[in-house]
């Protein structure tokens, strides 16, 4: 800065500088703070940044929970069965457990054209190697003819058959179609082995 | 600095216009709950269209607003059909309502449909009082209605969402509250004389209105050997001279097919709300000059 041709007459005033000082720790709490209110915030009333969610609803599923029903009654009860009795083997994306229960989802046996080898399936059980989708699987299923209605295993049949999440679009089945099957059966207390069960012609 | 600067401004323009160009720049009419064979929002009839010129130029929007806010909603439980197992229904109904008694409940059911069991409860509480009340053969609904002081005041039955100003240009939202809330005012007020004698002066149908009045979109004029079918009816103070009527001009008549079509009550996916009986779609009264048997000019209080 010394430019100043003249040695003899030295500047009396340096020119000020910038120093630095520590930034208060409060400031960074403070900051922080804000962040993770202003995060609450965001995540509250932000409807999940869903442009059709509008306030009061905060996510997509409660305003769905808001539209008018109608129609499919037996799938909203199917799934509520599912999730009491079904999931924890087949699991709630109905893709199974690899090499120990086998998937709903996208199954040959779940999407059959007539839902009859599946109603006997669920009212006595199945034992035995099952091939599913080319995969084989061996392991259990317990008889549900004393725990579920012949409602409930309708309802839980029409929401595994016709789940589009899970990419399946088969039909619906009634109370009435598993009544029927029940009667028939009424005598049988053993569990289904897989080759019998295909021996079951489906529609009956 | 110059980067922050950059930053903190770039970072606001993709929240505020890049984001909500993403979400709603593509909107396109759809989901019209109620009646599924019809798109909502439809476009408005060519004279409203005029008619929203008229309203952006006479500065409606510095008094009116075209929002409805809703804060909250709430659910109402409602019986529609008590089957035919009465005594089941009755004690379903102890379950759900345990402030009543049965000899009441029996009279109730027996009573006229829809009977309201539940009034202002969470949709928890709602949900669990049909799961009771329907495996006894009976039916019950679920009713959503939106909650929130705009509504209180009866502007709208629902919020104002984003769809319902699909086609409008500009979109006359407004912000000052110095008059009541439009965004409904055409299935509020659905008859067209009464904003034809409003325009003219709203000391008429309103007594404690600040409206100004807007004589000059009507034309007084000597009534000639019949008088004009489109003349205002009068009752009363405000009419003119004997042999004078008052006609509207078009300005008037557009003003008003855009004030009947602004209507803010179809049901769509984003505003669930259980109508009575199902909307009439949003499509506006365009007739300016006819009154509506028996309908009632006053305004909801």
């Amino acid at each position: 800065m010394n430019s100043d041709p003249n040695p003899s007459n030295p500047p009396q005033e340096i020119d000020p500088t910038a120093g630095s000082a520590r930034a208060p720790v409060w400031l960074f709490v403070l900051v922080a703070l804000l962040a993770f209110w202003g995060m609450g915030f965001l995540d509250n009333h932000g409807g999940g940044f869903d442009p059709l969610v509008y306030k009061p609803y905060k996510s997509r599923k409660e305003l769905e929970e808001d539209q008018p029903r109608s129609g499919n009654d037996a799938f909203r009860k199917g799934q509520k069965v599912f999730d009491a009795y079904c999931f924890l083997c087949h699991q709630a994306t109905g893709k199974g457990l690899p090499n120990q229960y086998p998937p709903l989802a996208g199954s040959d046996w779940v999407q059959a054209k007539d839902p009859g080898r599946l109603i006997r399936l669920v009212l006595d059980g199945i034992q035995g190697t099952i091939t599913v989708n080319g995969q084989q699987f061996n392991s259990a299923m317990p008889p549900w003819k004393e725990n579920l209605t012949d409602e409930d295993i309708a309802s839980v049949l029409t929401y595994i058959r016709g789940n589009q999440e899970w990419g399946n679009s088969a039909s619906q089945v009634t109370p009435d179609q598993v009544k029927a099957i029940r009667a028939k059966m009424a005598g049988r207390s053993t569990a289904w082995s897989p080759d019998e069960l295909l021996k079951v012609n489906e529609n009956e | 600095m110059t980067i922050f600067l950059f930053f903190a401004l770039a970072l606001s323009w993709f929240g505020l216009v890049f984001e909500p160009q993403l979400q709603l720049g593509n909107a396109q009419p759809a989901t019209n709950v109620v009646n599924t064979a019809e798109l909502y929002p439809q476009r408005r009839p060519g004279l409203a269209k005029q008619g929203l010129e008229v309203y952006r130029s006479l500065g409606c929007a510095s008094c009116h607003s075209q929002q409805i806010g809703q804060t909250g909603r709430t659910y109402d439980v409602a019986l529609t059909d008590a089957g035919t197992n009465r005594a089941e229904v009755v004690r379903a109904l102890l379950r759900v309502m345990p402030e009543a008694t049965a000899v009441e409940l029996e009279k109730l059911v027996a009573g006229p449909m829809p009977l309201k069991v539940l009034k202002d409860v969470t949709r928890a509480v709602a949900d669990s009082a049909v799961e009771k009340l329907e495996p006894t053969g009976a039916k019950a609904v679920v009713k959503v209605i939106p909650t929130g002081p705009d509504i209180a005041h009866g502007w709208g039955k629902r919020r104002s969402v984003a769809e319902d100003f699909l086609f409008d240009q500009p979109v006359m939202l407004g912000s000052q509250r110095i008059g009541p809330d439009l965004a409904d005012v055409g299935s509020r007020l659905p008859v067209a004389e009464w904003h034809l004698l409003h325009l003219y002066n709203p000391k008429i149908v309103e007594k404690k209105s600040v409206m100004p009045p807007y004589r000059f979109l009507f034309e007084k004029r000597k009534t000639g050997r019949e008088p004009s079918p489109d003349a205002l009816r009068f009752t009363g103070e405000y009419a003119p001279e004997r042999d004078c009527e008052i006609v509207p001009t078009d300005q008037a008549k557009a003003l008003v097919a855009y004030l009947l079509s602004l209507r803010a009550d179809t049901v769509i996916f984003e505003t669930p709300v259980t109508v009575a009986v199902p909307a009439s779609t949003n499509a506006p009264a365009v007739s300016t000059n006819a009154p509506v048997a028996g309908a009632t000019n006053a305004p909801p209080k």
